[in-house]
């Protein structure tokens, strides 16, 4: 009897915690299929009930908003991909030297320069996006691609680097060492032999790069005007131009987090199974 | 072993990385130290920076929307994340146990965290509105008088935290919930061997099991928590009045909109202070709270 009651307390908490988390996210949804006046005339929530949903404006956004819409979604898809890319790149080669090969820069060993990578995470964006701001106008990368996408990679790489270490230091270095002892590089044995069995952690961590920069805003707001406009940019300027024109907004929402929804139950076991070196 | 030739490409491998870093952060981290001694011009197409030693300091501190700026920052911070911890917990406590449908809620209670912040700002801003909002339509729905959650200036900062709360308690349950895993199941059954109660066995066992990953979990979110910047400016960008202006929007608000680059860069300065600060009372905080426990 006891234990019963335990149970319904456990799963009651757990169903009130799942319904937080859904409800938001089922308000921002069903708003964007709602008419003008369902949203107006004060609150409606429940579809087919409260209200009769309609697509119109995910059409609409679709159809006659199509390149105000779609420029700002391709741009993200670009700039989060490739720097997601050569980060994972670059952060596996980092990582990989880091875990195999003694440095010593004078007073500076591996882990200090390890450290020093993953700690540059702790700087706020916004105490070095003055000087940026500045490099860029003198070489003129503002508002440009190649401009956010070096700035995502190197705001992404001490997670990286740190995320692959912990990678890279698990797996048994036997079958490298045959390898170096049969005179293989260590850009062979990266690629032939360790980037194939840790594949998988490389997607994640290329995933995990990816929603970081998809969602990325201070940097875009400061580094980029028009052409080179991303979702969350896009949000917030339809926010401000328009006010109170929730569906629209709504659905451009939904749609930019589609993507790391997705990748979230992608990537759910590496969650739990991925950091668990952080929790000892 | 590992050769000479190997030894050179793994200094290939290793600089595009530090290069990348040192160009990206630590120069503009000089940078920004000129700027915060100097009066900015910008001069054709480049900079020029006068020294005037340390008169954007002055201008600092006797600046009001400063302290404003930073009483609003250290309270969104403290309420945020001690909040934040505390669910985190509970609902990684909650989830280690065997329970059907473990992964639909691991996914639930992950996902917020991964959102993008300003969708996440812009779903909660129609949330805590007013007039349409569905907050306000079940109040009323009860009988009770609508609160203006982003019109109220003693309110607005409260529906902030109530978003950030939303969106990072998840890293909370995610680091405790992976700590939580890794404790060896015997450690907790030989302490009921031994007679502990539930709550004996959670406090004296668990909780100190989990002391190293609560101070890093704690530690990552209060310095994430002090650039706080994305859910402000599309929530009540600083409003009303200045009851919700944080750090970051402050010295953006300077440095771009009025652009003002180096009082705008002294603001954002001494954001890394804080920050800096911070982190250094916490981790003397947990030092001398271990060395008490050693004792």
């Amino acid at each position: 009897m006891k234990k019963n009651l335990a149970t319904i307390f456990v799963y009651t908490l757990l169903l009130l915690w799942s319904l937080v988390v859904i409800a938001p996210l089922f308000w921002l949804v069903t708003t964007s299929i709602k008419d003008k006046n369902d949203v107006f005339l004060g609150p409606k929530f429940i579809p087919w009930v409260d209200f009769i949903p309609t697509g119109q404006w995910w059409v609409r956004l679709f159809t006659v908003e199509k390149d105000a819409v779609l420029y700002p979604y391709l741009n993200s898809l670009i700039v989060a991909g490739v720097s997601a890319f050569l980060t994972t790149i670059l952060g596996a080669m980092a990582a990989y030297a880091l875990t195999r090969v003694q440095f010593k820069f004078g007073p500076m060993k591996n882990e200090d320069i390890q450290f020093w990578i993953v700690s540059q995470r702790f700087m706020p964006p916004i105490v070095s996006v003055f000087a940026i701001f500045v490099m860029y106008r003198v070489t003129r990368l503002l508002d440009t691609h190649i401009g956010l996408i070096l700035v995502y990679t190197v705001f992404n790489l001490p997670l990286a680097v740190w995320l692959m270490s912990n990678f890279f230091a698990q797996i048994p270095r036997s079958v490298e060492e045959a390898a170096w002892v049969d005179g293989a590089s260590l850009l062979t044995t990266l690629f032939r032999v360790v980037v194939p069995m840790v594949l998988p952690s490389l997607v994640a961590t290329f995933l995990f790069c990816f929603v970081f920069a998809w969602n990325e805003f201070l940097f875009a707001l400061i580094l980029s005007y028009s052409r080179t406009q991303t979702v969350p940019l896009l949000i917030a300027s339809q926010h401000f131009q328009r006010g109170p024109q929730w569906w629209d907004i709504s659905a451009l929402s939904t749609l930019a987090v589609l993507p790391p929804i997705v990748i979230t139950i992608a990537l759910q076991k590496y969650f739990v199974k991925g950091l668990i070196p952080i929790g000892k | 072993m590992i050769g000479k030739t190997a030894r050179r490409q793994a200094r290939l491998f290793l600089s595009p990385t530090v290069l990348l870093l040192l160009a990206f952060t630590l120069f503009p981290f000089l940078f920004t130290i000129a700027l915060v001694f100097g009066e900015a011009r910008f001069v054709g197409g480049g900079l020029q920076i006068e020294f005037v030693g340390i008169r954007n300091w002055q201008r600092l501190f006797h600046d009001e929307r400063f302290w404003n700026a930073l009483a609003v920052t250290l309270r969104i911070v403290v309420l945020a994340v001690s909040l934040e911890y505390l669910l985190g917990l509970g609902l990684a406590l909650l989830l280690d146990r065997k329970v059907r449908g473990q992964n639909v809620f691991r996914v639930l209670f992950i996902v917020p965290m991964l959102l993008t912040p300003i969708a996440v700002g812009y779903m909660w801003r129609m949330i805590f509105d007013v007039g349409r909002g569905p907050i306000t339509g079940i109040l009323q729905r009860l009988g009770l008088s609508p609160v203006g959650w982003l019109t109220d200036t003693s309110v607005a900062i409260y529906s902030i935290v109530i978003t950030d709360i939303w969106q990072w308690t998840p890293f909370m349950f995610l680091i405790l919930y992976a700590a939580l895993q890794a404790i060896p199941p015997d450690y907790i059954e030989a302490a009921r061997v031994d007679g502990a109660s539930g709550w004996q066995v959670f406090r004296r066992v668990i909780l100190p099991l989990l002391a190293p990953a609560s101070i890093a979990a704690i530690l990552l979110r209060v310095v994430e928590c002090f650039k706080i910047v994305d859910t402000i400016y599309i929530m009540t960008g600083g409003g009303p009045g200045r009851s919700t202006e944080s750090m970051t929007l402050f010295a953006y608000a300077i440095g771009f909109r009025a652009f003002d680059l180096d009082y705008g860069a002294t603001i954002a300065f001494s954001l890394f202070l804080a920050v800096l600060m911070a982190s250094m009372v916490f981790v003397t905080m947990t030092r001398r709270l271990r060395e008490v426990r050693m004792e």
